[in-house]
């Protein structure tokens, strides 16, 4: 017999990802936390089906380290790895200068994306590089990246609203985005409430965005959609752990096949 | 790359690419024989054959969605552009509109009934070639796949005639179409341009829109994002629903979120905003992949074809999802492109045409023979020389093969097993298929009209027992 599953039925929030499993409780912030200084953040990627008791899983893992170069500009190194049915891995990183403006605006960018077969060998085939600055016409441009850092030093005050052009993955133009900062809400994650602040993006090609921040401002969870960035700091351990997982099983269903 | 592992043959020496194809397939494949030095194909080869092929897929994407073609609500400048370079069919239907059967279609050229994929997941019948086992046997092309395949599995590395260089990841198109088209990019700007191939880059998305239901089912009556309000599209004209439908159509109706939520209007408007960001997701990162193919030269040696395997409800007749013949579902955005050849900036609205059609017109742009049997016909003549085409009806099923839909120029009449009501539309004058038309004595020998020209079609049909309701359809008329 089928097992029963159960819609979820609500948009994912931090509260909803507690119920659901996927975080078991909030990260807490160091007092020194400065997010304009130097810090590193690392999130799993985790993905909802849209039921409770199945499909619901970590598929992936961000790391940005944030690298002040002076007052006027820093460096985000970013590392992202997503792993694929049958055990493949995409892989993108690289490094973004940005201006130390309220959107992190880049200045250039030099990115390469590459992909990993179910035994660990690269791809050669498949790789991909991606250096480039803002050209003509590219006007109040941010990077969803740079979003990551930015909401981080943005005033928790109901002003503020920012109108911009996304330029996703550094590559694709999706124009007349808005964030804007959308109140401080009482969350129960199972210890007693804690307050998080909110910010909601909308505009083209995405789905919205809420980037919910402690009162230290550092940026706990995404959501957007069926997907959730959860900050951890365990999360390149998880997912080379998922990733070891996922090629034992492929193996295993190579050799039942021959 | 990783090779697949699966059927291949050729009458050609045998390379280790060749090899490493050879499968269970392969006897399939023999039955039949490569073309050589007769009529038919001198006939091909004094047309000009494209380098490379490559075939975007998308799923569920609803026909109304692409900006150059008149959707208000969307930025899609990857399709417009698309579009704009080619030829774009407005009567274009899924062969079947449910994941698997529709793609068995598409990749083979007959009925998902004779391909016996009925229901999602369910493989190919073995003796029937897909597009990648047949090019590769037939010619020279490379043939790569990436992203979503869903005979069976949805993803897989394992795809029969195809090298796999992107699986994916199952029902999360809004985070893994951008890891295939990454990947897609990747490959078309590696790809030694001496080297013919065929690359089909096949997104998840907008099919995300399912776990969009799922996860906005409940909490009507407050807006998530009351700043929205004045920004969310209206209801569709044909909003509202006939109370005498088939009751298959009803009890997917009453299955589906909006009803088990209870949504209010506002809510179905949120839905329809909700779902237009998912095209242009996706739209996106078909842009990327054209892009690549224009940076990477191959832009003029490749003929391109886009189209998604069925459509979406998106409110209309109170429907969401797909499985049923309203044209919301069973309509699919279909395009072609290839500069010098296709026909540019052209809409066909006249030709009813179906996904049955693009395993014979890839076939007849690589200058071979389909396989046997085809239920579609190649498009290449109204893509490129204006030609009328002869058929006059085209055929589409549906789930567990209980439903049929017989289109011709003029009507849609619908038809399910055990089931005495009947559908017909005037699709001239009622193009949102309001009216049901059976009822109607006035109409009575269109409905006999249309009965025998599914029955002829049935008979033609190699529907294996194993598929439920075959001897119905067979019998039925």
């Amino acid at each position: 017999m089928a097992k029963k599953r159960t819609i979820v039925g609500s948009p994912l929030t931090p509260a909803l990802l507690k119920e659901l499993g996927a975080v078991d409780a909030l990260p807490s912030t160091s007092r020194d936390f400065n997010p304009a200084d130097a810090w590193v953040n690392a999130y799993r990627l985790w993905t909802c089906h849209g039921y409770r008791e199945s499909g619901n899983q970590n598929v992936g893992f961000l790391r940005i380290e944030r690298v002040r170069d002076s007052d006027a500009a820093f460096t985000l190194k970013v590392h992202e790895e997503v792993l694929q049915t049958d055990a493949m891995v995409g892989i993108i990183d690289g490094a973004i200068s940005c201006r130390n403006d309220p959107l992190a605006s880049p200045i250039r960018w030099n990115l390469s994306s590459r992909s990993i077969g179910a035994d660990g060998e690269d791809i050669p085939e498949l790789r991909n590089t991606n250096n480039g600055v803002p050209t003509k016409g590219m006007d109040r441009i941010t990077g969803d990246w740079c979003l990551l850092e930015a909401v981080q030093r943005l005033a928790f005050d109901k002003q503020t609203s920012m109108s911009f052009n996304l330029l996703e993955g550094m590559s694709l133009s999706k124009p007349d985005h808005r964030l804007s900062y959308g109140g401080v809400h009482s969350v129960n994650m199972g210890a007693g409430d804690t307050r998080l602040h909110r910010f909601v993006q909308f505009g083209s090609g995405i789905l919205p965005y809420e980037y919910w921040l402690d009162a230290r401002h550092r940026l706990l969870i995404v959501t957007s959609m069926n997907k959730a960035y959860l900050l951890d700091d365990r999360a390149g351990d998880i997912f080379a752990r998922d990733v070891e997982q996922a090629r034992t099983s492929y193996r295993k269903k190579q050799s039942q096949r021959k | 790359m990783k090779p697949n592992t699966t059927a291949k043959h050729s009458s050609r020496d045998i390379n280790r690419r060749d090899f490493i194809k050879i499968g269970s397939g392969a006897v399939a494949l023999l039955a039949h024989a490569p073309i050589t030095g007769n009529a038919f194909a001198k006939r091909r080869r004094r047309r000009p054959k494209p380098k490379n092929i490559v075939l975007i897929i998308t799923d569920q994407q609803h026909m109304d969605t692409i900006a150059a073609g008149g959707c208000r609500h969307v930025r899609t400048p990857a399709l417009d552009r698309l579009m704009k370079s080619g030829v774009s069919f407005t009567q274009s239907y899924s062969a079947n509109p449910l994941c698997s059967p529709a793609r068995s279609a598409v990749f083979t050229g007959r009925t998902s009934s004779e391909c016996a994929v009925h229901v999602n997941g369910r493989p190919i019948r073995s003796d029937i070639p897909n597009l990648g086992q047949w090019l590769s046997e037939q010619t020279d092309y490379e043939t790569f796949y990436a992203g979503k395949w869903h005979l069976p599995r949805t993803y897989t590395s394992d795809i029969p005639g195809f090298e796999v260089i992107n699986t994916g990841i199952g029902g999360f198109g809004y985070l893994c179409d951008t890891v295939m088209s990454r990947a897609c990019e990747g490959f078309l700007r590696n790809r030694n341009r001496a080297k013919p191939f065929f690359l089909v880059a096949s997104f998840m998305q907008p099919h995300d829109i399912c776990e969009w239901l799922r996860l906005n089912m409940n909490n009507t009556g407050k807006l998530r994002y009351p700043e929205l309000a004045g920004a969310l599209p209206e209801l569709p004209n044909n909003f509202d629903y006939d109370r005498n439908e088939p009751d298959s159509i009803k009890q997917r109706r009453r299955g589906n979120e909006p009803f088990k939520g209870r949504w209010d209007k506002e809510h179905w408007r949120y839905y329809r905003w909700s779902y237009y960001r998912h095209i242009e997701y996706v739209d996106a990162e078909i842009g990327r992949v054209l892009q690549a193919i224009e940076d990477s030269g191959h832009v003029d040696d490749t003929l391109i074809v886009m189209i998604a395997d069925h459509g979406e409800g998106m409110g209309h007749h109170q429907m969401v999802r797909k499985s049923s013949f309203y044209n919301e579902s069973a309509r699919v955005p279909l395009l072609f492109s290839w500069p010098g050849h296709v026909a540019e900036n052209k809409t066909d609205t006249h030709h009813v045409v179906s996904g049955l059609d693009i395993t014979p017109t890839l076939c007849d742009y690589a200058g071979i023979r389909p396989p046997a049997h085809m239920r579609g016909v190649s498009l290449r003549g109204i893509l490129e020389a204006s030609e009328r085409l002869s058929r006059d009806f085209i055929v589409s099923e549906v789930s567990t093969n209980t439903g049929r839909m017989v289109r011709t120029e003029d009507y849609k009449y619908i038809t399910y097993k055990d089931n005495l009501v009947e559908q017909l539309f005037d699709m001239k004058t009622d193009p949102g298929e309001t009216k049901n038309l059976a009822t109607l004595s006035r109409n009575a020998s269109v409905l006999v009209e249309h009965r025998k020209l599914l029955k002829e079609w049935e008979n033609q049909l190699d529907v294996p027992s194993n598929v439920p309701n075959g001897e119905v359809w067979r019998h039925k008329g």
